[in-house]
């Protein structure tokens, strides 16, 4: 079957273990399954249906592994969100409420602008060149949100209590909005969440911490939506190499949230940015060459 | 209060608006859509789902807003809840 060719399951194991780990990594899953494919002489088009199909059990994956990770903190904030909506009031103490609503804030622009851009988006920019382009501006974004970042105040508050501190509304709602960038194949969802964060003054720790919890409703909720596409016609063919990459996914980006919540304790994104704006650079020469 | 009691109708104004569109999306195809609708394109088939799923989800994020708004008179320092999206 042509599909099953495509989309092979050495490649699809490979895909699935790149997807987990540059999902959570600020440096552009979309971006680098753009990249790769070319690199390697694979025909594979980021807008072919059997893909996107193939993309969403590896998102679909990724979010559950998420789920997963922070499920205590999923557990505080759903009752959080549960009592402040009893009591019709967010408690000044009631850090998870606080949290799981700055939450809600931050996804509806992501969602909207998601729904709205998604498909413009990657149709003008699906060429490896483009992606090669954003993948070196994103480096450039992430180096100067490190530059430009607010020093985060040394508290000794619960992780997610200096969340819910530093984080206004509108704060909230503007780096969900950014969140769209990660629409652009090159330019990274936790990247720009992460970001924003340092810029409002979190740590780099709470910073990753806000844009993973961030990040969990809209990969779940876009790979659910698509699910149908998976079950249906669409799948045919794709089903065994999409569970496989799904596993791999899921199995990375386990070990890259976990490595990560780790990392940021002491380190910051500027690696990232380099290695974004070296590896974009030499794609984009490699490619126009 | 007063400022709160009409930014609590607003929200309802909106989120019911918003869950009538959110239903106009599921229940017409992309061709029947008013034409200053997001997903209107003549002569589709495709009925627009997820543009559905995020007008009710919005409608329901302003009855929230409405919900806090209207409480009973907040405690000194509690948060202010979300603003409209």
């Amino acid at each position: 079957m042509i599909l099953a060719a495509l989309i092979s399951y050495p490649r699809a194991i490979v895909l699935g273990l790149l997807q987990g780990v540059s999902e959570l990594f600020p440096v552009s899953s979309l971006g680098h399954s753009v990249i790769l494919p070319k690199l390697l002489g694979w025909n594979i088009h980021q807008n072919d249906s059997y893909f996107i199909t193939f993309l969403v059990a590896t998102h679909l994956a990724t979010a559950l592994v998420l789920v997963w990770f922070f499920r205590r903190d999923w557990a505080a904030i759903l009752r959080g969100l549960g009592r402040s909506l009893r009591d019709r009031e967010i408690a000044p103490d009631d850090h998870h409420a606080k949290l799981g609503w700055l939450l809600v804030v931050g996804t509806i622009p992501a969602g909207l602008l998601g729904l709205l851009l998604e498909h413009k988006l990657r149709s003008v920019f699906a060429s490896p060149t483009s992606a090669a382009i954003f993948l070196t501006l994103n480096g450039l974004l992430l180096f100067g949100a490190e530059q430009l970042r607010r020093r985060a105040p040394q508290v000794d508050e619960e992780d997610d209590a200096r969340i819910a501190a530093h984080v206004s509304w509108g704060k909230a709602f503007a780096v969900g909005a950014v969140q769209a960038v990660a629409l652009i194949p090159g330019f990274s969802r936790s990247g720009a969440t992460m970001g924003g964060g340092l810029l409002m003054g979190l740590s780099n720790k709470d910073a990753a911490r806000f844009a993973f919890l961030l990040a969990t409703p809209i990969i779940g909720a876009a790979a659910l939506l698509k699910l149908p596409q998976l079950a249906g016609h669409q799948g045919d063919g794709v089903r065994g190499p999409a569970l496989a990459g799904a596993v791999c996914s899921a199995l990375t980006a386990y070990l890259a949230v976990r490595f990560l919540m780790r990392y940021f304790e002491t380190r910051t994104l500027t690696p990232f940015a380099v290695y974004c704006f070296v590896a974009g650079l030499a794609c984009t020469i490699g490619f126009a060459v | 209060m007063q400022n709160d009691r009409l930014l609590a109708a607003a929200a309802v104004v909106v989120g019911i608006v918003l869950i009538v569109v959110g239903i106009v999306y599921f229940a017409e195809p992309a061709k029947s859509l008013p034409s200053f609708f997001p997903g209107h394109q003549a002569g589709s088939a495709h009925h627009h789902v997820k543009h559905g799923i995020a007008a009710v989800c919005v409608g329901l994020a302003a009855f929230v807003l409405a919900w806090f708004r209207t409480g009973p008179k907040r405690g000194a320092g509690a948060t202010s809840p979300p603003p409209a999206p």
